[in-house]
């Protein structure tokens, strides 16, 4: 099997492609705001308590950097904002409907960290010492609380509410029971219509009632069918709800004369209700890793960007007042990206991957490569056999095997844009990247922290080593977020809506899509060189 | 009005004054920086980037409160957003393509100035102009869509399609872009000869040729921007007869009334009241030019503030009255065209098309508190923040 021939596979792969730069030279660009925000709070409470004015610098350096980089930030999250709204746009507005209270209440977070992070930057010498402080905690909490929405909204795609997922680690996929299914509320009037005996002989299960509603676990493939039709303006009669609505239901012109998508938006609109419209993506299983491994990864992007910096400039400074500064903030940055990397590598990723093992287990056998199409990274370093305790926290729990899904276990009936529901196996290598990766830049700081610790000298090469090391913990995340996002397809909102109903119905042709995709890569690449020039080349001749 | 249009109203009220001063300012300070090298005026310079300081506020201010405008239109009407959004994605388009640019200019600009060389710093002065009137280009061709959807084509049950050619020939959308950008102009320029009508007060403001350059010429500018504008405006208003509901809500109780359906409200004292403005504008700096040849006296200072206040009231007039001439229709052409739709399209569109059909989702009291709360929240949080970066002084402190 081809990897990346599956990968494109799936629909819509050239506004995947295009999504995807959009979306990574946002966060590219996020990781600063969210990590040198803290940073900066963090340093100006050192300075503070120590006196050390060499982290005061720091302080006022990082926050100059925050101001440009969220000027940055903010145009590009307003391209992909409307990115969003134009190559999925029906993805956004079933966002809109029904999960936008998170996206809602992050446009205060923005207004916060416009007004916080500027007034840190032009007020700085206007404002008292704790003054400044209060302003950095509530502008990195005006960061973070943005993020924490937005991540909530991806949590909730990646593995909504009431999501049962199709596996069993001690009996293995249960695709024959009608799994994974997804937990609706179907008003009253709605189950009044439906043939119950044979929805459930379709895998449907009614877990409980309420007063106007009967709570069920619908089965995945019947959803996304539904949500494929809602989007299609398909009426009840052409629908395949026909086939289990009751004799009386199917001979009421007016129910066969209604759209699918009035009967869909009202079960979700009851499901959401149910649920709570404030909490409802904030109670996605995967949200708690999801929420710290992207702000572990903005820390440790931060954090690694620094040591590349400083490492540099230790290198090439001269002047030995500024030469002690550097070494302040090369150690300050050690030892806070190694504090980083191990909570991110060894507790939020954890938390993270077991979240997905239970909640997206097909994923979970794509990253693990558990195919004998594919060379399998898992099998030739033996680490599969670990996996079972590392993951189940039992060495008798079996691993998901990506053979054994169903290549239809998504839908009843196949069409153009959803012909194969397993995600794709590309996932393995750059999972496995990233890992190798991750691992490689941990010991970068231990061998770091030691030899500061001992107070030993930099070897020169280590140095040198290390300036690459901001591009390497950028890979890293990038190819994190990669695995989680090109790891859902073909699903966009998983057990909900397929790639395929998400995506435009007028996409643009593909060598517009180039176009612009050159086009934004060449603004950043025009940023960076601006950036470098501007900033990073006289600040070399900076004094203390 | 409901508490969801009261919302959209508000954000983008502040949303649209800070979007004009903008466009001005990023014309008139590269125009004073190429001044100043002409001259070889350095105090000059320094006025353009005391100027561009508040540009870039504005533009910040600008940028969140568009924000907000666009997720509360999301929230609060999802399925209208889902079918623009397939619908205008070129339109759409060319307006994100010039905002990425117009950031990389603003901050090019701002870093580069003494960085680069003249020229090239005034190129980038240029790309920074060039990119501001562009983006409403983008934006008011999307609005041009919804008085009128030119171009627009039903392919089949599940697709809506948009001619391209046919969208930007609307007969709405150039005189209403031309309209803005002229209004934007107005706007900028008197507010910013009334911050240095403010500074002359305040004797801050000695030497002649920056009274001549930054009052006097942005005031003399708009008057005869005024003179285009009432050109344009009328105009914009002839377009609009082909569409009927939206100007008979304006000119049906001023005896105008066209063939066609409306009006439904009557909105012209909303007009009466722009056109006002207006004429303070026009007197008010007539008055000026005629008595500025022999210095600005204090009465001149006045007449220049108002002037700017009325541009900015006469602003938002104008473009609530333009929004709210459709109510309760995202497009005011609706009604003359909904019973040619076939269906689906027919159903939906009379959904997806109604203001009053806000997200049930989100009409929930506890979340129009929390919204309010905020709002209130942060416009103080706003106020604080442009009085300690533009007023407060500087502490000697670490």
């Amino acid at each position: 099997m081809n990897p990346l021939a599956q990968w494109a596979s799936y629909a819509a792969s050239w506004d995947r492609l295009l999504s995807m730069i959009g979306i990574e030279i946002h966060w590219i660009i996020l990781q600063y705001v969210l990590g040198f925000s803290f940073i900066v709070f963090l340093l100006l409470l050192i300075h503070w308590k120590t006196g050390n004015k060499h982290y005061f610098k720091l302080a006022r350096t990082l926050t100059k950097a925050v101001g440009l980089v969220f000027a940055v930030g903010a145009a590009t999250g307003t391209a992909s904002e409307f990115g969003l709204v134009l190559l999925w746009p029906n993805l956004t507005e079933a966002a809109g409907r029904y999960i936008y209270f998170p996206l809602y209440a992050e446009i205060f977070a923005f207004l916060m960290e416009v007004v916080f992070i500027y007034l840190l930057v032009f007020g700085w010498s206007k404002l008292s010492p704790k003054a400044r402080i209060a302003v950095a905690l509530l502008a990195f909490v005006g960061a973070w609380y943005s993020a924490s929405m937005i991540v909530s909204v991806n949590s909730y795609m990646v593995a909504p509410t009431g999501i049962v997922a199709a596996y069993d680690p001690l009996s293995g996929w249960k695709y024959n029971q009608g799994y994974p299914k997804i937990m609706l509320v179907v008003p009253s009037n709605i189950v009044a219509a439906l043939n119950v005996p044979k929805l459930q002989s379709l895998g449907m299960e009614v877990v409980g009632k309420t007063s106007d509603a009967v709570i069920v676990l619908m089965p995945s493939k019947i959803v996304q069918r539904l949500a494929w039709e809602a989007w299609n303006n398909v009426y009840v009669k052409d629908s395949i709800l026909m086939l289990v609505l009751n004799d009386a239901a199917k001979n009421n012109a007016a129910l066969l004369h209604t759209p699918v998508k009035n009967i869909v938006d009202t079960i979700l609109v009851k499901t959401v209700e149910h649920v709570g419209p404030y909490t409802v993506t904030f109670m996605s299983p995967v949200y708690p890793g999801s929420i710290l491994h992207a702000l572990g990864a903005a820390l440790t992007v931060s954090g690694f960007t620094l040591i590349g910096a400083y490492g540099f400039r230790l290198l090439t400074a001269k002047d030995e007042k500024y030469k002690k500064y550097v070494e302040d903030a090369f150690k300050f940055a050690v030892y806070f990206s190694l504090i980083v990397i191990i909570l991110q590598g060894l507790v939020f990723g954890h938390i993270m991957g077991e979240e997905i093992a239970h909640y997206n287990p097909e994923k979970l056998a794509a990253m693990e490569g558990t195919s004998s199409k594919i060379l399998s990274l898992s099998a030739l370093t033996g680490s599969e056999k670990l996996m079972p305790l590392i993951i189940y926290g039992n060495p008798n729990a079996k691993m998901p095997i990506y053979d054994q899904i169903p290549k239809n276990y998504c839908y009843l009936q196949p069409r153009p844009g959803l012909q194969d529901c397993r995600p794709p196996l590309i996932i393995h290598y750059i999972y496995y990247t990233k890992i190798g990766l991750g691992v490689l830049l941990g010991l970068d700081t231990l061998i770091l922290a030691f030899l500061l610790i001992r107070g030993m000298s930099m070897p020169k090469w280590l140095l040198e080593l290390n300036i690459a090391s901001p591009i390497v913990a950028h890979i890293v995340s990038f190819f994190g977020w990669a695995t989680r996002e090109i790891g859902r397809k073909p699903w966009t909102i998983y057990g909900v809506m397929t790639v395929d109903v998400a995506h435009t119905p007028n996409p643009a042709p593909p060598a517009l899509v180039a176009i612009i995709a050159l086009y934004f890569i060449g603004i950043i690449i025009a940023l960076g060189v601006a950036v470098w020039k501007l900033i990073y080349i006289p600040s070399l001749k900076e004094e203390v | 009005m409901g508490v969801s249009e009261f919302f959209l109203a508000f954000v983008f009220g502040i949303h649209i004054v800070m979007v004009n001063i903008g466009i001005a300012l990023a014309t008139l300070i590269p125009y004073l920086e190429w001044k100043s090298l002409k001259l070889g005026d350095n105090k000059l310079l320094e006025n353009a980037k005391r100027l561009f300081k508040i540009y870039a506020a504005t533009y910040g201010i600008a940028g969140v409160f568009g924000t907000a405008y666009t997720v509360f239109l999301l929230s609060y009407y999802p399925e209208f957003i889902g079918i623009a959004g397939s619908v205008t994605l070129y339109l759409f388009g060319i307006a994100i393509l010039f905002i990425v640019l117009h950031f990389l200019c603003i901050v090019t600009y701002w870093y580069g100035w003494g960085r680069f060389s003249d020229t090239t710093h005034l190129f980038i002065g240029g790309l920074l102009a060039f990119s501001a009137y562009m983006i409403p280009f983008g934006f008011r061709s999307v609005f041009a869509f919804l008085n009128l959807p030119a171009g627009l084509e039903i392919v089949g049950p599940s697709k809506l399609g948009l001619n391209l050619a046919a969208a930007l020939a609307n007969p709405t959308f150039l005189p209403l872009y031309l309209k803005s950008i002229v209004g934007a102009l107005i706007t900028g320029f008197l507010f910013v000869a009334a911050i240095y009508a403010y500074k002359k007060y305040k004797g801050e403001l000695d030497d002649p040729v920056y009274e001549q350059e930054l009052i006097i010429k942005p005031a003399r500018t708009s008057f005869y921007l005024l003179l285009i504008q009432a050109a344009l405006g009328f105009w914009y208003i002839g377009s609009l007869t082909q569409v009927p509901y939206k100007f008979n809500n304006i000119f049906a109780a001023l005896g105008m009334k066209i063939q066609g359906p409306g009006p439904a409200l009557n909105l012209s004292w909303l007009f009466i009241l722009k056109m006002l403005f207006v004429a303070i504008q026009f007197a008010a700096l007539a008055y000026v030019l005629t008595t500025c040849k022999t210095g600005l006296t204090v009465k001149d200072l006045e007449m220049i503030k108002l002037a700017a206040a009325s541009a900015v009231l006469g602003l938002l007039s104008g473009e609530y009255l333009n929004a709210f001439s459709q109510y309760p229709y995202f497009v005011a052409a609706l009604p003359q065209i909904a019973d040619k739709v076939p269906e689906p399209w027919r159903t939906v569109l009379a959904r997806a098309l109604d203001l009053r059909k806000a997200n049930p989702l989100t009409t929930d009291p506890g979340l129009i508190a929390f919204t309010a709360v905020f709002l209130a929240v942060l416009l103080a949080a706003v106020i604080y923040f442009i009085y300690v970066i533009f007023i407060k002084e500087e502490k000697n402190n670490q």
